[in-house]
């Protein structure tokens, strides 16, 4: 393992056991990730985004969840580590933004005491030092009077205010890896820029790896060097940013770019939404799940599933028996 | 409810879990309160000594063949007290109830139907009644309400259970007639009756009847501390609570005495909280949280 | 937070005056005349015309509620006819006993429901979880006039563990360890059908308070175990503790009555039944008014509690 790989994710594997039976939200999913590279990982809501990145840092569920494969952060194996020895790398190697800033602040707790927890409890910062770094926290990510917000109670404050402290409290301790969970999509259009240029900003400024989740492709356009798309928990095409926008291979990642309304459709008239449903968890064929919905779909992608195999061009892997021509390039912009 | 209020009989319907299965136990608790009803109801065909028949030559005498738990200080049968004791604590704990929702489940269905003027109007009424504590209320209109009878028990404290019966079937038709179906069939023209009867209360009845039954073992449970206070039906009549309030007296000669009445009552009241927690976290099932 | 006061303080006011209304009115579900119910049977014309003048009895009864109600204000609730005190004395001498039982009680209940709440919320459905589900759910189910006889019957009589059986009560003045041991049956019963409340309400809302997303979000800072069930978990389902206390206090109080009149502690209870036995209708309207009204204050007050605990709810 190279110096220069932050993460490096093997077959990481995510199991609930619930009432219907066995659910793997994430399947046999690898990657390396590099200091201070930008990462997106895209895919529909319900493809495994959230419980993947969760997996990654060791937060997914404390019962009824079985985790395989490896994940290791900077030398330190997450996988099968307890919570105790978890805790020494949360906040301090990997920190996460939430995907809803309504939820995941402590409604009943002043947001500059939930920025302060982890700086006195983490970095072992005395009460009046850890009140100044707060109130720092709050200037960078941009809150305006922070030093009277910082009494404020989440409710006061609007959804992108919010969001901004929760990425105040994610880079509280200067974690080397950051996991940015759909940081906008509960958000207003304009607010969401403005999120992610400060999330872009801050990642410069801090260098901060960054794994960019979202569903809407249109996000990572701009911001990623490389991007996974996700389908049923697994892994179905990755590449650098460029190959998956205009080389990709897989339908399932056409269908996701043409439903996107950034990227497809400029004028914003129709959104072309992928036809079907994602497919149930609890009963997964052995073909490729993209098979009822795909139109390129064939007898061999119902019965055996097409595993990632590479494109022409370097780091760029799909996972399809029919893959589309390489010089899928023209119809898009 | 140990503590006989109905408000917090209103909290553990609010507060069990869902989706749980029925069990074994949940039958056992329904068979023992099927049988329970049926002495009650037969218990004068039931070959069974007369509960007030006294007996000199018999006193106190402990639990064996001829008296199944014995007799008590005055030689009559426990194991007949006990069965004609069921009588009033059933009596009172349905009759009770059945006013609370006669009166208060049409109300609370249809003020969270109509909403508007008619809901904000009748809530109003039924908080500031609800902060009334029902149990002294029922207390002091008992005591001054004299003379004291079964049917003025059952009017009391019905009347004061009113008010909650109203708020919990209120809340439970409040969060279904927002659902899609309610408003799918009342945008399809439904009448407000049809609305009101197939589609708002199969989906509130497993919590109604959840909170009917706690609601009636709380009603029994108060019934027992009014006799125990004085203030239910008046001896020689037997009820389960002057039977324990008659035999801590002599709790030093004869245990038996209050050991069966307490037994029944307390099993009385396990298995209906059983089966009113168990109903509404097996039929309630709302999605699963993830 | 100010205008969620005055709705409240409004609410209150109204409440306060249906409950004067009802206390007024009990005495005219008695049978027969007002001042005979006031003055006992064997009272003298003279002293019925007096009453009669003073209460204005014979005016509407609209206008006697007002009389009545002036007196109240002034602190009057009247004059025993059995003890010839007046109905405030005697109820300012018992109410101490039920404050006394019922603080005992809160620290006991509280203190045994936290801790095992916590217990359990941490691993829902373990073992220890299902055990004490178990218990807690068959005591909810034995009333605490069955609870207080198990206990004499046990302690003061088969352990003769003396002080504290019936008729055992010494006064806070005399002694204070005596008077501990005279109130520590009933407390101990009031505070196990507190206990059974308390932990169910606080587990089952620790359980989803702990499935929400902040408290994946605290994990994620990596503080510890302990501080998150303390410092995230506990406080937003402290308000549904604290909510279910406040419903407490009136089922507390009656229960309260029950283990009084059983060990003879001249508390409100005591005195209450007492009354009513000897038909001692001022009394029983003072306590009844008396106890209504300080569990719509205590209930207020942890309405107050409870908001300064949330800011949620009084934002909603
Ligand atoms: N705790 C859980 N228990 C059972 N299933 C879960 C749990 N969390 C997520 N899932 C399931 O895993 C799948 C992936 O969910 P998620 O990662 O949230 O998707 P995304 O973030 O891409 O929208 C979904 O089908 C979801 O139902
Ligand atoms: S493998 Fe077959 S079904 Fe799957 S995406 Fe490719 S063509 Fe479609
Ligand atoms: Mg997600």
């Amino acid at each position: 393992m190279s110096d220069d790989k932050l993460l490096v994710v093997r077959d990481l594997t995510t199991t609930f056991a619930t009432a219907g039976g066995d659910l793997p939200a994430v399947a046999g999913v690898s990657f390396d990730l590099a200091r201070n590279e930008t990462l997106g990982i895209v895919g529909e809501s319900g493809s495994g985004k959230t419980v993947l990145s969760r997996t990654i840092m060791g937060l997914q569920p404390r019962v009824n969840t079985t985790v395989t494969g490896s994940s290791i952060i900077d030398g330190f194996e997450v996988v099968g580590a307890s919570e105790n020895e978890k805790r020494t790398i949360w906040g301090t190697e990997v920190a996460m933004v939430f995907q809803d800033p309504m939820t995941s602040l402590n409604p009943v707790m002043r947001i500059g005491k939930q920025i302060d927890e982890a700086l006195r409890v983490r970095l072992g910062m005395n009460r009046k030092d850890a009140k100044a770094r707060a109130i720092e926290l709050l200037e960078l990510v941009g809150i305006p009077s922070p030093v009277q917000r910082y009494n404020a109670y989440p409710g006061q404050l609007s959804g992108g205010m919010r969001q901004r402290v929760v990425i105040a409290i994610a880079l509280a301790c200067s974690p080397k890896l950051l996991m940015a969970d759909e940081p906008t999509t509960g958000l207003d259009v304009t607010i969401q820029a403005q999120i992610l240029n400060l999330l872009d900003e801050l990642k410069e400024r801090l260098k901060t790896s960054v794994i960019l989740v979202t569903h809407d492709l249109g996000v990572v356009a701009t911001r990623t060097s490389r991007i996974l798309v996700m389908y049923a928990g697994r892994i179905v095409e990755t590449g650098t940013t460029r190959d998956v926008f205009y080389h990709h291979r897989m339908p399932y990642t056409r269908a996701l770019l043409e439903s996107s309304p950034k990227v497809a459709n400029k004028s914003h008239t129709r959104l072309v939404t992928i036809p079907g449903r994602p497919p149930n968890l609890l009963s997964l064929s052995d073909g490729c799940s993209f098979a009822p919905r795909c139109k390129y779909a064939t007898d061999q992608c119902h019965l055996v599933r097409p595993e990632l195999q590479p494109s022409v061009e370097p780091g760029h892997t799909f996972a399809c028996w029919n893959p589309l021509p390489i010089n899928a390039e023209a119809t898009l912009p | 409810m140990s503590s006989f209020s109905l408000e917090e009989a209103e909290l553990m319907v609010e507060k069990s879990e869902k989706g749980e299965p029925l069990g074994l136990f949940f039958w056992i608790c329904v068979f023992w309160i099927g049988l329970n009803v049926f002495g009650a109801i037969f218990a004068n065909v039931l070959p069974l000594p007369n509960p007030l028949n006294e007996n000199f030559n018999a006193i106190n005498v402990g639990p064996g063949l001829h008296h199944l738990f014995g007799t008590d200080d005055l030689g009559r049968d426990i194991f007949s007290r006990i069965v004609y004791g069921s009588r009033v604590s059933i009596t009172v704990g349905i009759g009770a109830i059945l006013i609370g929702f006669g009166v208060g489940a049409p109300l609370g269905m249809l003020a969270a139907y109509r909403r508007g003027r008619f809901d904000s109007f009748l809530t109003t009424i039924m908080y500031v009644l609800l902060a009334f504590p029902a149990i002294i209320a029922t207390i002091a209109v008992l005591s001054f309400w004299t003379p004291r009878s079964l049917f003025k028990i059952i009017v009391v404290i019905g009347v004061a259970s009113i008010p909650l019966v109203y708020r919990v079937i209120r809340t439970a038709t409040l969060s279904v007639a927002t659902k899609d179906y309610v408003i799918a069939a009342k945008v399809q023209g439904a009448t407000d009756r049809r609305i009101l009867m197939k589609e708002l209360l199969p989906n509130i009845a497993p919590i109604a009847v959840s909170f009917f039954l706690i609601g009636v073992a709380t009603v029994i449970t108060l019934e027992g501390a009014l006799a125990f206070l004085g203030l239910s039906v008046n001896p020689p009549t037997p009820s389960w609570g002057n039977m324990i309030n008659e035999a801590r007296t002599v709790l030093t000669q004869n245990v038996w005495l209050a050991f069966f009445p307490s037994l029944a009552l307390c099993l009385f009241l396990i298995a209906l909280n059983f089966i009113g927690d168990r109903i509404r976290s097996h039929f309630d099932v709302t999605e699963v949280k993830l | 937070m100010l205008r969620y006061l005055t709705k409240r303080l409004m609410l209150l006011v109204g409440i306060v005056f249906v409950i004067s209304v009802g206390s007024f009115y009990l005495i005219h579900l008695l049978p027969g005349n007002p001042a005979t119910v006031i003055l006992g049977f064997g009272a003298t014309p003279e002293a019925k015309a007096i009453l009669y003048k003073q209460l204005g009895l014979s005016k509407p009864i609209y206008l006697q509620y007002f009389v009545w109600l002036g007196n109240i204000l002034h602190g009057n609730l009247g004059v025993s006819f059995i003890s010839q005190t007046t109905v405030s004395s005697v109820i300012r001498s018992a109410l101490p006993i039920d404050g006394e039982i019922i603080i005992l009680s809160q620290i006991m209940a509280f203190a045994a429901a936290i801790p095992t709440a916590m217990r359990s919320a941490r691993k829902p459905d373990g073992i220890i979880d299902r055990v004490l589900g178990a218990t807690s759910f068959t005591l909810l189910s034995i009333p605490p006039y069955i609870l207080i006889v198990v206990l004499v019957l046990f302690i003061s009589i088969k352990l003769g563990v003396s002080g504290t059986g019936p008729s055992a009560y010494v006064s806070l003045g005399t002694d204070w360890i005596t008077n501990l041991e005279s109130l520590s049956l009933p407390a101990f019963t009031l505070a196990t059908v507190s206990f059974v409340v308390y932990y169910r309400i606080l587990r089952s809302d620790l359980i989803a308070t702990l499935q929400e997303e902040f408290i994946t979000m605290a994990r994620s800072k990596g503080i510890s175990q302990r501080r998150i069930m303390w410092c995230h978990a506990f406080r937003p389902s402290s308000v549904a503790l604290l909510g279910a206390a406040s419903v407490n206090i009136g089922s507390l109080l009656a229960a309260g009555f029950v283990v009084q009149y059983l060990l003879q502690i001249p508390g409100l209870g005591y005195t209450l039944i007492l009354a009513i036995n000897e038909s001692d209708f001022l009394v029983v309207q003072g306590i009844v008014l008396t106890v209504s009204v300080l569990v719509v204050a205590i209930n207020f007050f942890f309405d107050f509690v409870i908001n300064m605990v949330d800011p949620r709810i009084s934002r909603e």
